[in-house]
């Protein structure tokens, strides 16, 4: 609640509006012939009641892919379909976004369906069987059966979050999923679909009167209260605790973290932003843990960190915006290896983590890092729904627009600034490792026996990197047999 | 019969001004500046502040990859392409990137291989330098060879957890006899396993295709296209032309209709797939803009398959068409994620129910409207930045080298007609030219 009070008065800036008066806007307007929309409301899956996790989704499902009181979904999909445009949903933790894009020449048109969408909801018995089956799908066969490395980020957030409102997948669990009726998404949406739950943003080239129609439509909403859900800090872990996925596939992919007390508008975000950039810079060749694990060994595709949570990074090179938490974690990110190489691979990991945690960064390490980053967080911004999504972040977090706070604060960093961030937050010896893999009982064995794991290359290397496998090769990794799990697939997301 | 031609000649110039007064579905000015060397420079200023794109874009994919045991190629050598120069060591071209605050990446198709990079404009001459030297003077060692190929080997680990990726490759495989389509831009495992021991062929494959008569550089964004073409010519002129003409083999007339079963080892849902044989990109004749017409129009999520197999009877959760643009004649397919394993044949028959209603009857006219104001729309909203700008014309410009395709296939949409899309139809959907291809997962209730 106290930080509530602290978001109000930037937000009184933000938008130049009484606070009573809601929902906030933010209008980001230009001269394109494009019109974006992009509405955020504060609620998501750590507001699923127990026993009906996946609550939140299934409601934003109903609401992007479901008909309205007046339309089926199937008249909705033509009426959209010469306009080129449909809406789609996110889910989060904490945050449920609408967004659309629409031609100008079409605005009216497409205003009157987008409304309607989310104001009078058609609740159909046919739309919730349909997308019931679609959200159970994306667990039980999607997420756990094509794409190993997005099953691991996902498993590892279940893994630490346990007995927490973050413990389950922003779609929910199978069983939650199956128990939630037509009632409860209609009590879920008048409870939580509220004024003072949305920020409304709206970009590009729409007429000036255009935001006041847009107010009008949400007078429709009651006023509501902030539902914030209370959070618990995360159990502490104790040790290195295990958790492997086993399934039938052809490698091994890791997903290793721990909570972190540091959230964007905190004063340790943005020494651990360069941390993450010089460490695991996401999908460039240039970060620390990329040019040791893949470049110079080529034990697999890539090996990312970061310190916010990143859904579907194999697919996009930015981040998208409206996933902000007020929890998050650190995680390393190991693509698929060769299960020879996996307990080589964890260790070297985990070797690159230990030696961060001491050296921390040099002062030329911050200097690219910096350089990268100020000018990197334009890009981040180069489409109106990213600049969009931004700013409403920004109000979540009570911080100015995102371009000016990277690059203010940025400015001002020191690399001790950087280095305490490091030893104050991260670590080596307490943390969760996920392992989607084959063989998972042979892969345990080996990590809990500990003995060297040598590793040999299919071309000569520099004898710097040979030395450093010597290390590696016996790096201690003091795992417990009884704080590792062997999961088998079909288990997951039940 | 003087007056019928004086009506006919009316007609055309009524045509002729509509199709002129349209306007153009790509809405830029562009400089299209030839280089003697025969590179080709791409300069589009847009309104969208201090960002630059850089697409470079080399006519080259798998689709060249006509040696046996070398499918895969084009691919690891876009991995190759980031292992530096004398000038520009690897750490030390991540080093300028990264001062730059550049977002950059490559990819490989069919056809093409892109290096694209975006960053703020005042950064355009140094990458162009640092580009342009790695176009001309890469250079790796045969360790470097064989340690990327590993990479290569983890990507595709990472791409095989995907039934997609293995419906991709059986159907392209029992689709194709002899052209190069038939295997993916990934390659065949037992090459990608092979591609350590490749490395003088990697460098035969950089000096036939790494030429400027192969590439096409974008620049986009915020920026003035005549101090571009400078900057081009300052960095790109001395690249050096080459005399490679790459044979793809022909692929004969289809002798199928064909059918291939997959066991998927691990649990999924059973996926339906039927292809026919398809058309080649084009610009100036109808087939392939018909057959993305008919796409849309059978199998979108407007279709009244779609509404019948998704919405109403729920029998299919996952659900679309493919007709990509490609050099060569490609594959027309359809996919369906069934929900219930007693439903495979069903699924597939009505699917082939569906290609059959375009050989009976012309597609009604307000359908084929909507397609094309679909068309339209969907191409202007997808102009929403300078890179998405470049992307889009990457593409295009690997089938033709020129932004003038795209309003070329849009004009092509904008004329079709019912009967033309009935005639293509006929043309395409015929028993010869079908593969289909189930993927049984042992799931489903």
């Amino acid at each position: 609640m106290k930080k509530l009070l602290l978001v109000v008065p930037l937000l009184l800036l933000a938008c130049g509006r009484q606070a009573s008066d809601r929902p906030r806007f933010v209008e980001l307007p230009d001269s394109s012939p494009l019109v974006s929309f992009r509405l955020v409301f504060l609620t998501g899956a750590a507001s699923d009641p127990p026993g009906k996790e996946g609550l939140a989704g299934l409601t934003a499902s109903m609401l992007a892919e479901g008909g309205t009181r007046d339309r089926p979904y199937s008249e909705i999909v033509d009426a959209m379909f010469p306009m080129a445009t449909s809406v789609s949903a996110q889910v989060d933790k904490e945050m449920t976004t609408f967004s659309a894009v629409t031609h100008r020449d079409n605005l009216d048109r497409f205003h009157a369906l987008f409304r309607s969408m989310l104001l009078e909801p058609g609740w159909r018995p046919e739309d919730l069987t349909r997308l019931r089956d679609q959200n159970v799908n994306f667990l039980r066969v999607s997420l756990r059966g094509d794409n190993d490395e997005e099953l691991g980020k996902e498993v590892l957030y279940n893994a630490i979050y346990a007995s927490h409102p973050y413990g389950h997948n922003n779609a929910g669990t199978v069983r939650g999923l199956n128990a939630i009726t037509m009632e409860d998404m209609k009590q879920f949406y008048a409870a939580h679909y509220t004024r003072a739950n949305l920020i409304v943003g709206i970009g590009g080239g729409y007429p000036r009167d255009f935001p006041g129609r847009l107010r009008k439509d949400f007078e429709a909403l009651p006023e509501g209260e902030r539902s914030e859900v209370e959070l618990p800090n995360p159990t502490p872990i104790s040790g290195v605790r295990v958790r492997m996925v086993e399934k039938d596939t052809r490698s091994v992919a890791y997903s290793i973290g721990y909570p972190i007390d540091v959230k964007r508008g905190d004063p340790d975000y943005l020494p651990l932003l360069v941390m993450q950039s010089y460490f695991g810079q996401h999908r460039t060749s240039a970060g620390r843990l990329f040019t040791r694990m893949r470049e110079e060994r080529g034990l697999n595709y890539g090996d990312y960190a970061y310190i916010e949570y990143f859904p579907r990074g194999m697919f996009q090179l930015e981040p998208d915006p409206n996933l902000a938490r007020r929890q998050q974690i650190f995680q390393i990110w190991i693509r698929p290896v060769e299960p020879e190489t996996a307990q080589f691979a964890l260790r070297l990991a985990l070797f690159e983590l230990d030696k961060l945690v001491k050296d921390g960064l040099t002062a030329e390490d911050l200097e690219h890092s910096r350089k990268f980053l100020t000018k990197y967080v334009n890009l981040l911004l180069r489409t109106k729904q990213a600049e969009l999504g931004y700013a409403v972040d920004s109000v979540y977090y009570g911080i100015p627009d995102f371009a000016t706070y990277v690059k203010e604060g940025l400015a001002k960093l020191t690399v001790e600034d950087v280095n305490r961030a490091i030893r104050t937050h991260l670590r080596t010896d307490r943390l969760q490792i996920v392992a989607v893999t084959p063989r998972a009982k042979s892969l345990a064995d080996r990590l809990v026996g500990g003995r060297p794991s040598p590793i040999s290359y299919n071309s000569p290397k520099p004898a710097e990197i040979l030395g450093e496998d010597k290390i590696v090769a016996g790096w201690p990794i003091p795992i417990d047999s009884k704080a590792l799990e062997i999961v088998p697939v079909e288990q997951v997301f039940e | 019969m003087k007056r019928l031609r004086a009506v006919i000649v009316l007609m055309c110039a009524a045509l002729a001004l509509r199709a002129a007064d349209a306007p153009k579905v790509f809405p830029y000015a562009y400089d299209l500046h030839d280089l003697p060397n025969g590179l080709r420079l791409i300069a589009v200023q847009t309104s969208f502040p201090n960002v630059v794109s850089l697409y470079i874009v080399i006519q080259v994919g798998s689709r060249n990859e006509v040696e046996p045991g070398k499918s895969g190629f084009a691919h690891l050598f876009e991995h190759m392409m980031f292992r530096g120069t004398k000038r520009f060591p690897p750490a030390k071209y991540e080093a300028v990137l990264k001062e730059a605050g550049a977002a950059s990446n490559a990819y490989t198709s069919d056809d093409l291989t892109v290096y694209h990079a975006t960053f703020s404009k005042e950064d355009l001459e140094p990458i162009l330098d640092m580009e342009a030297d790695r176009f001309q003077n890469l250079e790796y060692t045969q360790a470097q060879f064989r340690t990327e190929a590993l990479a290569v080997l983890g990507e595709y680990n990472k791409n095989s957890s995907s039934p997609m990726q293995k419906l991709n490759e059986v159907y392209r495989d029992a689709s194709f006899t002899r052209h190069t389509y038939k295997h993916t831009t990934m390659g065949f495992l037992k090459d990608i396993k092979d591609m350590p021991n490749q490395y003088e062929y990697s460098r035969q494959f950089f000096d036939r295709y790494y030429r400027p008569e192969f590439a096409t550089i974008l620049v986009v964004g915020d920026v003035q296209t005549a101090g571009v073409r400078n900057l081009v010519e300052k960095y790109w002129g001395s690249w050096q032309r080459g005399s490679f003409q790459p044979r793809i083999p022909e692929e004969p007339p289809p002798a199928g209709p064909r059918d291939a079963e997959i066991s998927w080892p691990s649990p999924t849902l059973p996926w339906v797939l039927v292809a026919y044989r398809g058309s080649a990109y084009s610009d100036t004749d109808q087939d392939q803009a018909a057959l993305d017409i008919i796409s849309f129009i059978g199998f979108s999520e407007s279709s009244e398959l779609y509404k019948k197999l998704v919405i109403t009877e729920q029998k299919v959760d996952l659900f679309g068409a493919d007709n990509p643009d490609r050099i060569d004649p490609y594959l027309f397919s359809v996919v369906a994620r069934v929900k219930n394993p007693r439903d495979i044949e069903y699924v597939r028959d009505a699917i082939l129910e569906e290609f059959r209603t375009f050989l009976d009857q012309p597609v009604p006219a307000d359908r084929l409207e909507a397609v094309k104001s679909h068309l339209r729309y969907q191409f202007a909203l997808s102009l929403n930045s300078s890179e998405a700008i470049a992307a889009r014309l990457a593409r295009y410009v690997g089938l033709r080298r020129t932004p003038e395709t795209i309003n070329q296939l849009y004009e092509i949409y904008r004329q079709l007609t019912p009967e033309d899309i009935r005639e293509v139809a006929r043309k395409y959907f015929v028993d010869r030219g079908r593969t289909i291809v189930t993927l049984h997962g042992g799931i489903g209730k």
